[in-house]
Protein backbone atom coordinates (compact mmCIF):
# COMPACT_ATOMS: atom_id res chain seq x y z
CA UNK A 1 0.00 0.00 0.00
CA UNK A 2 3.05 2.44 0.80
CA UNK A 3 4.52 1.72 -2.56
CA UNK A 4 1.87 4.20 -3.91
CA UNK A 5 3.55 6.87 -2.01
CA UNK A 6 6.49 6.51 -4.79
CA UNK A 7 4.63 8.07 -7.38
CA UNK A 8 4.07 12.09 -7.36
CA UNK A 9 0.66 12.23 -8.86
CA UNK A 10 -0.51 9.49 -6.33
CA UNK A 11 1.43 11.71 -3.04
CA UNK A 12 -0.65 14.97 -4.58
CA UNK A 13 -3.87 12.82 -4.92
CA UNK A 14 -3.19 11.72 -1.20
CA UNK A 15 -3.09 15.28 0.09
CA UNK A 16 -6.13 16.08 -1.90
CA UNK A 17 -7.97 13.30 -0.65
CA UNK A 18 -6.82 14.75 3.09
CA UNK A 19 -7.87 18.21 2.27
CA UNK A 20 -11.28 16.85 0.66
CA UNK A 21 -11.92 15.09 3.60
CA UNK A 22 -11.58 17.36 6.34
CA UNK A 23 -13.84 20.16 4.22
CA UNK A 24 -16.25 18.30 2.94
CA UNK A 25 -18.21 17.00 6.48
CA UNK A 26 -17.01 20.16 7.87
CA UNK A 27 -19.18 22.51 5.60
CA UNK A 28 -22.08 19.40 5.48
CA UNK A 29 -22.19 19.30 9.44
CA UNK A 30 -24.22 23.11 8.85
CA UNK A 31 -25.53 22.09 5.32
CA UNK A 32 -27.48 18.91 6.79
CA UNK A 33 -28.62 20.52 9.78
CA UNK A 34 -29.94 23.64 7.54
CA UNK A 35 -31.75 20.73 5.37
CA UNK A 36 -30.03 21.76 2.53
CA UNK A 37 -28.26 18.28 2.00
CA UNK A 38 -29.31 18.69 -1.78
CA UNK A 39 -27.47 22.27 -2.30
CA UNK A 40 -24.33 20.29 -2.72
CA UNK A 41 -25.31 18.28 -5.58
CA UNK A 42 -27.37 21.29 -7.46
CA UNK A 43 -23.85 23.70 -7.41
CA UNK A 44 -21.99 20.43 -8.88
CA UNK A 45 -24.31 20.53 -11.73
CA UNK A 46 -23.76 24.07 -11.93
CA UNK A 47 -20.46 23.71 -11.88
CA UNK A 48 -20.37 21.89 -15.12
CA UNK A 49 -21.43 24.74 -17.01
CA UNK A 50 -18.11 26.78 -15.61
CA UNK A 51 -15.90 24.28 -16.13
CA UNK A 52 -17.53 24.07 -19.93
CA UNK A 53 -17.17 28.16 -20.35
CA UNK A 54 -13.49 27.60 -18.66
CA UNK A 55 -12.43 25.54 -21.47
CA UNK A 56 -14.39 27.18 -23.98
CA UNK A 57 -11.90 30.21 -23.17
CA UNK A 58 -8.68 28.58 -22.36
CA UNK A 59 -8.82 29.41 -18.93
CA UNK A 60 -8.65 27.32 -15.88
CA UNK A 61 -11.09 24.75 -15.29
CA UNK A 62 -10.53 25.16 -11.56
CA UNK A 63 -11.02 29.22 -11.61
CA UNK A 64 -14.08 28.76 -13.96
CA UNK A 65 -15.84 26.30 -11.68
CA UNK A 66 -15.04 28.01 -8.71
CA UNK A 67 -17.00 31.62 -10.29
CA UNK A 68 -19.83 29.87 -11.70
CA UNK A 69 -20.35 27.32 -8.21
CA UNK A 70 -20.01 30.81 -5.70
CA UNK A 71 -22.43 33.04 -7.95
CA UNK A 72 -25.13 29.71 -8.89
CA UNK A 73 -25.07 29.19 -4.85
CA UNK A 74 -25.95 32.58 -3.97
CA UNK A 75 -28.48 32.30 -6.74
CA UNK A 76 -29.81 29.69 -5.17
CA UNK A 77 -29.87 31.10 -1.87
CA UNK A 78 -31.46 33.96 -3.03
CA UNK A 79 -33.70 32.24 -4.88
CA UNK A 80 -34.38 30.34 -1.66
CA UNK A 81 -35.53 33.52 0.66
CA UNK A 82 -37.31 34.75 -1.91
CA UNK A 83 -39.80 32.32 -2.61
CA UNK A 84 -41.24 29.81 -0.15
CA UNK A 85 -42.73 27.93 -2.45
CA UNK A 86 -41.61 28.67 -6.10
CA UNK A 87 -38.23 28.11 -4.92
CA UNK A 88 -38.15 24.09 -5.75
CA UNK A 89 -38.89 24.95 -9.29
CA UNK A 90 -36.66 27.59 -9.82
CA UNK A 91 -33.93 25.49 -8.41
CA UNK A 92 -34.78 22.27 -10.44
CA UNK A 93 -34.38 25.29 -13.33
CA UNK A 94 -31.03 26.13 -12.15
CA UNK A 95 -29.80 22.54 -11.82
CA UNK A 96 -30.88 21.39 -15.28
CA UNK A 97 -29.70 24.36 -17.11
CA UNK A 98 -25.84 24.16 -15.21
CA UNK A 99 -25.91 20.39 -16.49
CA UNK A 100 -26.95 21.05 -20.00
CA UNK A 101 -25.15 23.98 -20.43
CA UNK A 102 -22.01 22.34 -19.37
CA UNK A 103 -22.41 19.19 -20.76
CA UNK A 104 -23.29 21.37 -24.39
CA UNK A 105 -20.06 23.47 -23.75
CA UNK A 106 -17.49 21.34 -23.04
CA UNK A 107 -19.16 18.81 -26.36
CA UNK A 108 -18.60 21.36 -28.54
CA UNK A 109 -14.53 21.32 -27.01
CA UNK A 110 -14.37 17.64 -28.24
CA UNK A 111 -14.20 16.92 -24.43
CA UNK A 112 -15.85 13.92 -23.60
CA UNK A 113 -13.63 12.04 -22.12
CA UNK A 114 -12.84 15.02 -19.66
CA UNK A 115 -16.41 15.51 -19.19
CA UNK A 116 -16.39 12.09 -17.62
CA UNK A 117 -13.43 12.77 -15.55
CA UNK A 118 -15.39 15.46 -14.37
CA UNK A 119 -18.57 14.29 -13.61
CA UNK A 120 -17.31 11.06 -11.85
CA UNK A 121 -13.51 12.23 -10.55
CA UNK A 122 -9.92 11.28 -11.89
CA UNK A 123 -8.06 11.98 -8.81
CA UNK A 124 -4.93 11.12 -10.96
CA UNK A 125 -5.26 14.09 -12.86
CA UNK A 126 -4.32 16.42 -10.20
CA UNK A 127 -1.49 18.49 -10.95
CA UNK A 128 0.65 19.96 -8.42
CA UNK A 129 -0.44 23.35 -9.27
CA UNK A 130 -4.26 22.70 -8.35
CA UNK A 131 -2.75 21.28 -4.92
CA UNK A 132 -2.05 24.88 -4.58
CA UNK A 133 -4.89 26.33 -5.14
CA UNK A 134 -7.19 23.29 -3.42
CA UNK A 135 -4.99 23.82 -0.48
CA UNK A 136 -5.46 27.63 -0.82
CA UNK A 137 -9.44 27.12 -0.88
CA UNK A 138 -9.28 24.66 1.93
CA UNK A 139 -7.58 27.22 4.28
CA UNK A 140 -10.43 29.36 3.25
CA UNK A 141 -13.10 27.09 3.76
CA UNK A 142 -11.71 26.09 7.12
CA UNK A 143 -11.23 30.03 8.12
CA UNK A 144 -14.63 30.59 7.64
CA UNK A 145 -15.99 27.66 9.82
CA UNK A 146 -14.11 28.68 12.61
CA UNK A 147 -14.65 32.47 12.64
CA UNK A 148 -18.17 32.13 11.87
CA UNK A 149 -19.19 28.89 12.86
CA UNK A 150 -20.66 30.08 16.36
CA UNK A 151 -23.20 32.41 14.27
CA UNK A 152 -23.75 29.47 11.58
CA UNK A 153 -24.47 27.36 14.36
CA UNK A 154 -27.16 29.38 15.78
CA UNK A 155 -28.29 30.57 12.09
CA UNK A 156 -28.67 26.74 11.39
CA UNK A 157 -30.47 25.80 14.91
CA UNK A 158 -33.14 28.64 14.91
CA UNK A 159 -33.21 31.38 11.62
CA UNK A 160 -35.52 33.57 13.99
CA UNK A 161 -33.76 33.03 17.09
CA UNK A 162 -30.71 34.09 15.27
CA UNK A 163 -32.43 37.26 13.76
CA UNK A 164 -33.25 38.38 17.70
CA UNK A 165 -29.89 37.89 18.30
CA UNK A 166 -28.96 40.80 15.63
CA UNK A 167 -27.21 38.22 13.62
CA UNK A 168 -26.73 39.30 9.80
CA UNK A 169 -29.09 36.35 8.67
CA UNK A 170 -29.23 36.76 5.04
CA UNK A 171 -25.12 37.42 4.95
CA UNK A 172 -24.58 34.03 7.08
CA UNK A 173 -27.32 31.95 4.47
CA UNK A 174 -24.90 33.19 1.21
CA UNK A 175 -22.04 32.44 3.12
CA UNK A 176 -22.62 28.99 4.28
CA UNK A 177 -24.04 28.61 0.55
CA UNK A 178 -20.96 30.18 -1.02
CA UNK A 179 -18.33 28.00 1.55
CA UNK A 180 -20.40 24.45 0.42
CA UNK A 181 -19.85 26.03 -3.47
CA UNK A 182 -16.19 26.17 -2.48
CA UNK A 183 -15.87 23.10 -0.95
CA UNK A 184 -17.87 21.79 -4.36
CA UNK A 185 -14.99 23.21 -6.46
CA UNK A 186 -12.16 21.59 -3.87
CA UNK A 187 -13.64 18.07 -4.25
CA UNK A 188 -14.69 17.63 -7.92
CA UNK A 189 -11.74 16.90 -9.54
CA UNK A 190 -11.27 13.79 -7.17
CA UNK A 191 -15.13 12.57 -6.41
CA UNK A 192 -16.64 14.31 -9.44
CA UNK A 193 -19.39 16.36 -9.51
CA UNK A 194 -22.13 14.08 -9.58
CA UNK A 195 -20.61 12.17 -5.99
CA UNK A 196 -19.40 15.79 -4.76
CA UNK A 197 -22.10 15.74 -1.82
CA UNK A 198 -21.74 12.35 -0.81
CA UNK A 199 -18.95 13.84 0.89
CA UNK A 200 -20.45 16.41 2.47
CA UNK A 201 -23.80 14.79 4.16
CA UNK A 202 -22.92 10.68 4.14
CA UNK A 203 -19.82 11.43 7.31
CA UNK A 204 -22.39 14.07 8.76
CA UNK A 205 -25.32 11.65 8.69
CA UNK A 206 -22.87 8.02 10.11
CA UNK A 207 -21.43 10.53 12.59
CA UNK A 208 -24.54 11.68 13.93
CA UNK A 209 -25.68 8.53 15.03
CA UNK A 210 -22.82 8.05 17.90
CA UNK A 211 -22.60 11.83 18.93
CA UNK A 212 -24.27 13.66 20.72
CA UNK A 213 -23.28 17.13 20.40
CA UNK A 214 -22.90 19.82 17.09
CA UNK A 215 -18.79 20.12 17.81
CA UNK A 216 -18.89 16.19 17.96
CA UNK A 217 -20.56 15.23 15.10
CA UNK A 218 -18.54 17.64 12.77
CA UNK A 219 -14.74 16.14 13.89
CA UNK A 220 -16.40 12.86 14.20
CA UNK A 221 -17.51 13.63 10.56
CA UNK A 222 -14.05 14.81 9.51
CA UNK A 223 -12.52 11.59 10.82
CA UNK A 224 -14.90 9.34 8.54
CA UNK A 225 -14.45 12.18 6.02
CA UNK A 226 -10.23 11.81 5.55
CA UNK A 227 -10.86 7.41 6.58
CA UNK A 228 -12.87 7.15 3.75
CA UNK A 229 -11.02 9.07 0.96
CA UNK A 230 -7.70 8.04 1.85
CA UNK A 231 -8.84 4.06 2.42
CA UNK A 232 -10.76 4.67 -0.94
CA UNK A 233 -8.11 6.35 -2.59
CA UNK A 234 -5.57 3.52 -1.59
CA UNK A 235 -8.38 1.02 -2.47
CA UNK A 236 -8.70 2.22 -5.75
CA UNK A 237 -4.99 2.71 -6.80
CA UNK A 238 -4.28 -0.73 -5.41
CA UNK A 239 -7.30 -2.58 -7.09
CA UNK A 240 -7.65 -0.11 -10.05
CA UNK A 241 -11.01 1.04 -9.93
CA UNK A 242 -12.52 4.86 -9.99
CA UNK A 243 -11.27 6.73 -6.48
CA UNK A 244 -14.67 9.22 -6.68
CA UNK A 245 -17.12 5.67 -6.33
CA UNK A 246 -14.70 3.80 -4.03
CA UNK A 247 -14.58 7.16 -1.85
CA UNK A 248 -18.30 7.48 -1.47
CA UNK A 249 -19.23 3.15 -1.10
CA UNK A 250 -16.21 3.63 1.52
CA UNK A 251 -18.07 6.51 3.54
CA UNK A 252 -21.46 4.67 3.22
CA UNK A 253 -20.07 1.32 4.70
CA UNK A 254 -19.18 3.87 7.24
CA UNK A 255 -22.60 5.10 7.66
CA UNK A 256 -23.96 1.77 7.83
CA UNK A 257 -21.98 0.34 10.52
CA UNK A 258 -22.36 3.80 12.72
CA UNK A 259 -26.10 3.07 12.06
CA UNK A 260 -25.86 -0.04 13.70
CA UNK A 261 -22.88 1.09 16.28
CA UNK A 262 -25.47 4.06 17.00
CA UNK A 263 -28.35 1.81 18.14
CA UNK A 264 -26.64 0.19 20.83
CA UNK A 265 -24.53 2.97 22.33
CA UNK A 266 -28.32 4.57 22.10
CA UNK A 267 -29.70 1.69 24.14
CA UNK A 268 -26.82 1.81 26.26
CA UNK A 269 -27.56 5.16 27.20
CA UNK A 270 -31.46 5.07 28.09
CA UNK A 271 -29.46 4.52 31.41
CA UNK A 272 -28.31 8.28 32.57
CA UNK A 273 -25.56 7.25 33.40
CA UNK A 274 -22.93 10.11 32.68
CA UNK A 275 -20.64 8.81 29.29
CA UNK A 276 -17.30 10.18 29.58
CA UNK A 277 -15.76 11.61 26.54
CA UNK A 278 -12.69 8.95 26.40
CA UNK A 279 -15.44 6.32 26.13
CA UNK A 280 -17.16 7.43 23.53
CA UNK A 281 -14.31 8.53 21.25
CA UNK A 282 -13.85 5.07 22.09
CA UNK A 283 -17.14 3.62 20.47
CA UNK A 284 -16.67 5.87 17.62
CA UNK A 285 -13.69 5.02 16.55
CA UNK A 286 -14.73 0.93 17.08
CA UNK A 287 -17.19 1.56 14.52
CA UNK A 288 -15.24 3.59 11.82
CA UNK A 289 -12.73 0.52 12.10
CA UNK A 290 -15.89 -1.67 11.33
CA UNK A 291 -16.87 0.44 8.70
CA UNK A 292 -13.55 0.15 7.45
CA UNK B 1 -30.41 53.73 28.75
CA UNK B 2 -32.88 55.23 27.14
CA UNK B 3 -36.32 56.43 28.34
CA UNK B 4 -37.72 54.82 25.25
CA UNK B 5 -40.42 51.90 26.49
CA UNK B 6 -38.65 47.98 25.78
CA UNK B 7 -41.67 47.37 22.93
CA UNK B 8 -44.01 49.90 21.49
CA UNK B 9 -46.51 49.04 18.83
CA UNK B 10 -49.23 51.95 17.32
CA UNK B 11 -51.48 50.39 14.95
CA UNK B 12 -50.27 47.40 14.03
CA UNK B 13 -51.70 45.40 11.30
CA UNK B 14 -50.34 42.07 9.77
CA UNK B 15 -51.73 40.37 7.06
CA UNK B 16 -50.73 36.64 5.77
CA UNK B 17 -52.20 35.57 2.59
CA UNK B 18 -54.88 37.83 2.39
CA UNK B 19 -56.08 37.19 6.06
CA UNK B 20 -55.58 39.99 8.54
CA UNK B 21 -53.80 37.89 11.61
CA UNK B 22 -53.27 41.58 13.28
CA UNK B 23 -55.73 44.28 12.81
CA UNK B 24 -54.64 47.27 14.69
CA UNK B 25 -52.84 46.33 17.79
CA UNK B 26 -51.65 49.19 19.95
CA UNK B 27 -49.74 48.29 23.15
CA UNK B 28 -46.94 49.33 24.69
CA UNK B 29 -44.64 47.25 27.43
CA UNK B 30 -42.86 49.62 30.26
CA UNK B 31 -39.60 48.61 31.18
CA UNK B 32 -39.91 46.07 34.04
CA UNK B 33 -43.16 44.92 33.47
CA UNK B 34 -44.50 41.65 33.58
CA UNK B 35 -46.93 41.46 30.55
CA UNK B 36 -49.21 38.06 29.69
CA UNK B 37 -50.29 37.56 26.19
CA UNK B 38 -53.19 35.58 26.47
CA UNK B 39 -56.15 34.04 23.87
CA UNK B 40 -57.46 31.12 21.83
CA UNK B 41 -55.55 29.29 18.87
CA UNK B 42 -55.22 31.48 16.07
CA UNK B 43 -56.32 34.80 18.25
CA UNK B 44 -52.90 36.37 17.04
CA UNK B 45 -51.01 35.97 20.22
CA UNK B 46 -48.11 34.37 18.73
CA UNK B 47 -48.07 36.99 15.71
CA UNK B 48 -48.34 39.79 18.32
CA UNK B 49 -45.11 39.31 19.93
CA UNK B 50 -43.41 38.15 16.66
CA UNK B 51 -44.41 41.57 15.01
CA UNK B 52 -43.24 43.31 17.98
CA UNK B 53 -39.43 41.80 17.51
CA UNK B 54 -39.98 42.29 13.50
CA UNK B 55 -40.17 38.18 12.89
CA UNK B 56 -43.56 39.00 11.13
CA UNK B 57 -43.52 42.11 8.64
CA UNK B 58 -46.21 45.18 9.39
CA UNK B 59 -48.40 45.73 6.60
CA UNK B 60 -49.65 48.82 8.83
CA UNK B 61 -48.64 50.49 11.88
CA UNK B 62 -45.20 50.86 13.19
CA UNK B 63 -43.50 48.94 16.04
CA UNK B 64 -39.98 50.03 17.93
CA UNK B 65 -38.00 48.06 20.60
CA UNK B 66 -36.27 50.59 22.63
CA UNK B 67 -37.31 53.68 20.07
CA UNK B 68 -36.47 51.95 16.94
CA UNK B 69 -37.78 50.04 14.11
CA UNK B 70 -36.78 46.37 14.42
CA UNK B 71 -35.29 46.47 11.10
CA UNK B 72 -32.94 49.53 12.23
CA UNK B 73 -32.22 48.14 15.66
CA UNK B 74 -28.55 47.42 16.46
CA UNK B 75 -28.86 46.74 20.64
CA UNK B 76 -30.22 42.88 20.39
CA UNK B 77 -28.22 41.92 23.40
CA UNK B 78 -30.88 43.71 25.56
CA UNK B 79 -33.34 41.08 23.65
CA UNK B 80 -34.09 37.13 24.11
CA UNK B 81 -36.66 35.54 22.28
CA UNK B 82 -37.54 31.59 23.33
CA UNK B 83 -39.59 30.47 20.48
CA UNK B 84 -41.78 27.71 21.28
CA UNK B 85 -39.93 24.56 20.39
CA UNK B 86 -37.02 23.27 19.85
CA UNK B 87 -36.36 22.50 15.33
CA UNK B 88 -34.92 19.18 14.54
CA UNK B 89 -33.73 20.59 11.27
CA UNK B 90 -31.34 18.44 9.55
CA UNK B 91 -31.32 16.05 12.91
CA UNK B 92 -27.71 16.92 13.48
CA UNK B 93 -27.23 16.30 17.60
CA UNK B 94 -26.41 19.56 19.51
CA UNK B 95 -25.14 19.13 23.43
CA UNK B 96 -27.47 21.62 26.18
CA UNK B 97 -24.72 23.60 26.73
CA UNK B 98 -24.10 23.98 23.10
CA UNK B 99 -27.34 25.64 22.48
CA UNK B 100 -27.48 27.68 25.31
CA UNK B 101 -24.05 29.07 25.33
CA UNK B 102 -25.66 30.27 21.59
CA UNK B 103 -27.55 32.20 23.39
CA UNK B 104 -24.05 34.62 24.13
CA UNK B 105 -24.10 35.50 20.28
CA UNK B 106 -24.96 38.72 20.62
CA UNK B 107 -22.22 39.37 23.48
CA UNK B 108 -19.49 38.25 21.71
CA UNK B 109 -16.67 39.13 19.21
CA UNK B 110 -16.54 36.47 16.47
CA UNK B 111 -12.86 36.79 16.78
CA UNK B 112 -12.08 36.20 20.14
CA UNK B 113 -13.02 32.85 22.12
CA UNK B 114 -15.22 32.59 25.05
CA UNK B 115 -14.44 34.74 27.83
CA UNK B 116 -15.15 33.54 31.67
CA UNK B 117 -17.46 36.32 32.17
CA UNK B 118 -19.29 33.98 28.65
CA UNK B 119 -18.90 30.69 30.60
CA UNK B 120 -19.92 32.12 34.01
CA UNK B 121 -23.28 33.22 32.24
CA UNK B 122 -24.10 30.23 30.47
CA UNK B 123 -23.33 27.92 33.69
CA UNK B 124 -25.78 30.83 35.70
CA UNK B 125 -27.95 29.80 32.53
CA UNK B 126 -28.15 26.14 33.34
CA UNK B 127 -28.15 26.46 37.06
CA UNK B 128 -31.22 28.66 36.69
CA UNK B 129 -33.36 26.28 34.57
CA UNK B 130 -31.66 23.02 36.74
CA UNK B 131 -30.11 21.47 33.98
CA UNK B 132 -26.47 21.67 35.00
CA UNK B 133 -26.31 17.92 35.33
CA UNK B 134 -27.84 17.39 31.45
CA UNK B 135 -25.14 19.83 30.18
CA UNK B 136 -23.69 17.44 28.14
CA UNK B 137 -26.52 15.53 26.95
CA UNK B 138 -28.32 15.72 23.61
CA UNK B 139 -30.74 18.10 24.01
CA UNK B 140 -32.91 16.20 21.62
CA UNK B 141 -32.83 13.52 23.81
CA UNK B 142 -34.48 15.57 26.44
CA UNK B 143 -38.29 15.41 27.34
CA UNK B 144 -40.59 18.22 25.64
CA UNK B 145 -40.91 20.63 29.23
CA UNK B 146 -36.63 20.23 29.42
CA UNK B 147 -36.25 21.25 25.76
CA UNK B 148 -38.05 24.85 26.39
CA UNK B 149 -35.82 25.06 29.96
CA UNK B 150 -33.12 24.53 27.55
CA UNK B 151 -34.48 27.46 25.15
CA UNK B 152 -35.18 29.37 28.66
CA UNK B 153 -31.37 29.10 28.98
CA UNK B 154 -30.39 29.90 25.88
CA UNK B 155 -32.21 33.27 26.49
CA UNK B 156 -31.07 34.10 29.43
CA UNK B 157 -27.27 33.10 29.15
CA UNK B 158 -27.70 36.45 26.69
CA UNK B 159 -28.23 38.36 29.68
CA UNK B 160 -31.17 39.93 28.36
CA UNK B 161 -33.24 43.56 29.51
CA UNK B 162 -36.67 42.14 27.78
CA UNK B 163 -36.92 38.96 27.41
CA UNK B 164 -40.08 36.97 25.25
CA UNK B 165 -41.46 33.85 25.62
CA UNK B 166 -43.91 32.21 22.96
CA UNK B 167 -46.16 29.51 25.10
CA UNK B 168 -43.10 28.66 27.30
CA UNK B 169 -46.03 26.71 29.34
CA UNK B 170 -48.08 24.83 26.91
CA UNK B 171 -47.43 21.02 26.86
CA UNK B 172 -44.88 20.88 30.04
CA UNK B 173 -45.66 19.01 33.02
CA UNK B 174 -46.20 20.33 36.49
CA UNK B 175 -43.02 20.01 37.53
CA UNK B 176 -41.25 22.12 34.51
CA UNK B 177 -43.81 24.81 35.33
CA UNK B 178 -42.99 25.20 38.71
CA UNK B 179 -39.33 25.36 38.19
CA UNK B 180 -40.59 27.86 35.12
CA UNK B 181 -42.53 30.05 37.59
CA UNK B 182 -39.39 29.94 39.85
CA UNK B 183 -37.14 31.68 37.20
CA UNK B 184 -39.73 34.27 36.28
CA UNK B 185 -40.17 35.40 40.04
CA UNK B 186 -36.46 36.01 39.99
CA UNK B 187 -36.68 37.75 36.85
CA UNK B 188 -38.82 40.02 38.02
CA UNK B 189 -37.38 40.66 41.21
CA UNK B 190 -34.18 41.71 39.10
CA UNK B 191 -36.42 44.05 37.38
CA UNK B 192 -36.51 42.45 33.93
CA UNK B 193 -38.85 43.17 31.33
CA UNK B 194 -40.82 39.95 30.11
CA UNK B 195 -43.76 39.62 27.59
CA UNK B 196 -45.09 35.88 28.01
CA UNK B 197 -47.59 34.38 25.52
CA UNK B 198 -49.64 31.92 27.08
CA UNK B 199 -52.90 29.63 26.79
CA UNK B 200 -53.17 29.56 30.87
CA UNK B 201 -51.45 30.83 33.17
CA UNK B 202 -51.73 28.28 35.91
CA UNK B 203 -48.49 28.54 38.36
CA UNK B 204 -47.44 32.09 36.66
CA UNK B 205 -50.52 33.72 37.71
CA UNK B 206 -49.13 35.57 40.35
CA UNK B 207 -46.33 37.26 39.00
CA UNK B 208 -48.40 38.99 35.92
CA UNK B 209 -48.80 42.52 36.20
CA UNK B 210 -50.69 43.36 32.96
CA UNK B 211 -53.03 40.92 30.71
CA UNK B 212 -53.46 41.30 26.91
CA UNK B 213 -56.42 39.05 25.60
CA UNK B 214 -56.37 38.73 21.83
CA UNK B 215 -59.37 37.88 19.73
CA UNK B 216 -59.54 37.97 16.11
CA UNK B 217 -56.30 40.23 15.61
CA UNK B 218 -57.35 42.59 18.48
CA UNK B 219 -56.90 43.80 21.77
CA UNK B 220 -60.04 42.08 23.39
CA UNK B 221 -59.50 42.83 27.08
CA UNK B 222 -56.83 44.76 28.68
CA UNK B 223 -55.98 45.03 32.57
CA UNK B 224 -55.66 43.05 35.79
CA UNK B 225 -55.09 39.16 35.08
CA UNK B 226 -58.09 37.41 35.63
CA UNK B 227 -58.92 35.34 38.44
CA UNK B 228 -57.16 31.95 38.64
CA UNK B 229 -61.10 30.31 37.25
CA UNK B 230 -60.31 31.58 34.14
CA UNK B 231 -60.06 29.17 30.88
CA UNK B 232 -60.53 29.33 27.47
CA UNK B 233 -64.35 28.00 28.37
CA UNK B 234 -64.57 31.25 30.49
CA UNK B 235 -62.78 33.65 28.15
CA UNK B 236 -65.20 32.30 24.77
CA UNK B 237 -68.05 33.38 27.04
CA UNK B 238 -66.96 36.74 28.50
CA UNK B 239 -63.57 38.18 27.26
CA UNK B 240 -64.53 41.50 28.94
CA UNK B 241 -63.89 39.61 32.48
CA UNK B 242 -62.06 41.87 35.23
CA UNK B 243 -60.52 39.70 37.78
CA UNK B 244 -60.74 41.29 41.11
CA UNK B 245 -57.08 40.82 41.77
CA UNK B 246 -56.16 44.45 42.18
CA UNK B 247 -55.41 44.11 45.96
CA UNK B 248 -53.25 41.25 45.53
CA UNK B 249 -51.57 42.80 42.71
CA UNK B 250 -50.04 45.80 44.46
CA UNK B 251 -48.94 43.92 47.04
CA UNK B 252 -47.29 41.74 44.75
CA UNK B 253 -45.58 44.67 43.12
CA UNK B 254 -44.58 45.80 46.57
CA UNK B 255 -42.81 43.15 47.61
CA UNK B 256 -41.22 43.19 44.34
CA UNK B 257 -40.09 46.65 44.79
CA UNK B 258 -38.93 46.67 48.59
Amino acid sequence: MLDMLQYDFMRIALVSAILIGVTAPAVGTFIVQRRLSLLGDGVGHIALTGIGLALLTGTSPLLGALVVCVLGAVAIEVLRARSRSGGDVALAVLFYGGLAGGVLLTNREGGGASLQAYLFGSITSVTARDLYVVAGLAVVVLGIVLVFGRELFLLCQDEEVARTAGLPVRFLSVLIAATAAVTVVIAMRAIGLLLVSALMVVPVAAAQQVTRGFRGTMLVAMGVGVLSAVTGLAGSFQYDLPPGPSIVLLALAIFLAAVVGGSVVRRRRTVPAPVPDEARAGATAEAEVRGG
Amino acid sequence: MSSAPPLQMTGGRVRFDGREALSGVDLRVGAGEFLAVLGANGSGKSTLVRALLGLVPLSGGRTEIYGVPPARFRDWKRVGYVPQRLPAGGGVPATVREIVASGRVARRSRWRPASSADRAAVDAALRAVGLADRARDSAHLLSGGQQRRVLIARALAGEPDVLVMDEPTAGVDAASQAALAAILRELAGRGRTVVLVAHELGPLEPLIDRCVVMEHGRVAHEGAPPPPAWSRAAQAEDPHHHGPREGARSDEIGMRAG
